[in-house]
């Protein structure tokens, strides 16, 4: 039996019909094309699938999409402007702190969802805050170095 | 994922009952993130799930001089993480929680969830059954308490009746001239689970050990509590050889299993340590307090 839910997607009310056992990851993926979060380990551990509801990080990979009825949904998708990329989107490439990119709409949800809770965090919080978002390509470093630059203030944030 | 019928009660009598109702074929659904897993891949197949996220009074954290610390079900570990109540209160649980799993898994992942599981390679359980706590039950025939080392039986196995929900934790008041610490180890990364948790907790009289708990976690089916070391040092003033021999104890009184984050031996060389190490901080902040 197929459900009706509501929910707001990158600011914009959407509604969709969803089987109890749609995941989150599957809707935004399948049902609305929002295809910047990826499945990688279908354990939440890996953070490819990061979404923010409410503002919170969440793997959507493991959050069903029937929970997220009446929620506020932001995917990497929904953080640029339409002519602008967020501050740190910018900062990501400045940085170079991507290589395949898999990873990518992870991190940058996760570190928007922690500017959030703390504009200027120190490199300890940004290490403790991202630990469960992995790269494998390795780009910690400039990853790191990206967010300590978006959070010095040196970019407008939005 | 199999489908399921998704239910949504707006109360504990209501949850209760459709629990009854599927006799044992339902699963409580609080912050999913235990749950999905163990469905996405086929462990547990439930006909249906009982959401109790619109239950308010699951969501309580406050404290009551007389009763302690009353912690939601619904509670989640980020909300423990971050609560300016819980960092007066009890601030163990602030820096127990800062470590646990990921950050996703902090927002998502509740106290009720994380204790109902039964999952024995977590944190909270050693905690709260150091400090003594209890656990408030709601059933279709009505609510009971329970102590907190009651609630493990086994592997993912817990005494909770198919009809029955844990509504809250409540951990009592710390007697005066106690002191708590808890350390997880774990071997390969940061956020992973853990291969040993020790908590341990002690109330002085004077210089002495009047009241010793030692609950060793990861490193069993259960939680256990070191009670040969407990006794070890009962009325006692610490010194190092005892502390060291209550390591030594202690070791002995767990059950690991081989697995990826240590043989049996390392576990139990882990645990020895991190009872040394819990004993003599528990002891020096029981002093200061």
């Amino acid at each position: 039996m197929k459900r009706t839910i509501s929910l707001k997607v990158n600011g914009v009310e959407r509604r969709a019909e969803v089987e109890a056992r749609t995941t989150l990851l599957d809707l935004v993926r399948e049902q609305f094309g929002l295809t910047g979060a990826k499945l990688g380990c279908d354990i939440q551990v890996c953070g490819a699938c990061t979404l923010l509801i409410d503002g919170k990080p969440v793997s959507a990979c493991s959050f069903l999409a029937v929970d997220a009825d009446g929620c506020e949904i932001l995917t990497v998708e929904g953080l640029s402007t339409k002519d602008r990329l967020h501050p740190l989107q910018e900062a990501f490439m400045e940085f170079g702190a991507l290589q395949c990119g898999y990873c990518t709409s992870g991190f940058l949800l996760s570190a928007k969802a922690l500017l959030g809770e703390c504009p200027q965090p120190s490199e300890q919080q940004i290490r403790q805050y991202l630990a469960g978002n992995f790269c494998r390509c390795g780009c910690y470093q400039e990853i790191v170095q990206a967010i300590k630059n978006v959070a010095s203030g040196v970019r407008s944030q939005e | 994922m199999r489908n399921f019928d998704y239910l949504e009660p707006t109360s504990v009598a209501e949850a209760c009952a459709l629990l009854k109702q599927h006799a044992g074929e339902a699963k409580v659904f609080a912050g999913g993130s235990h749950l999905t897993i163990l469905m996405k891949q086929g462990l547990y197949q439930p006909k249906a799930l009982v959401n109790i996220k619109k239950i308010p009074e699951l969501k309580v954290l406050k404290f009551d001089a007389k009763e302690g610390l009353m912690i939601g079900a619904l509670v989640t570990h980020r909300e423990l993480e971050t609560s300016a109540l819980v960092r007066e209160k009890l601030p163990v649980l602030c820096e127990a929680e800062s470590e646990v799993a990921n950050i996703r898994v902090r927002s998502m992942g509740t106290v009720g969830g994380n204790l109902a599981s039964g999952e024995p390679l977590t944190d909270l359980a050693q905690i709260f059954i150091s400090l003594d706590g209890k656990l408030r039950i709601a059933g279709t025939t009505g609510q009971r308490t329970l102590a907190v080392e009651e609630l493990f039986i086994d592997f993912y196995t817990t005494s909770l009746a198919e009809d029955e929900i844990i509504t809250k934790v409540v951990v009592p008041p710390l007697p005066r001239q106690s002191g708590i610490e808890y350390i997880r180890f774990s071997s390969s990364s940061v956020v992973d689970k853990p291969s040993a948790g020790v908590a341990v907790r002690l109330t002085l009289n004077e210089e002495d050990v009047q009241v010793a708990r030692i609950v060793l976690g990861c490193v069993g089916p259960t939680p256990v509590r070191a009670v040969k070391a407990e006794a070890l040092v009962l009325g006692k003033k610490l010194t190092a050889a005892l502390i060291a021999e209550a390591g030594a104890m202690a070791s002995r009184e767990c059950s690991p299993s081989a697995d990826l984050r240590g043989s049996e031996q390392y576990k139990r060389a882990i645990v020895g340590t991190l009872v040394r190490r819990a004993l003599k901080a528990a002891y020096q902040k029981a002093f200061s307090s």
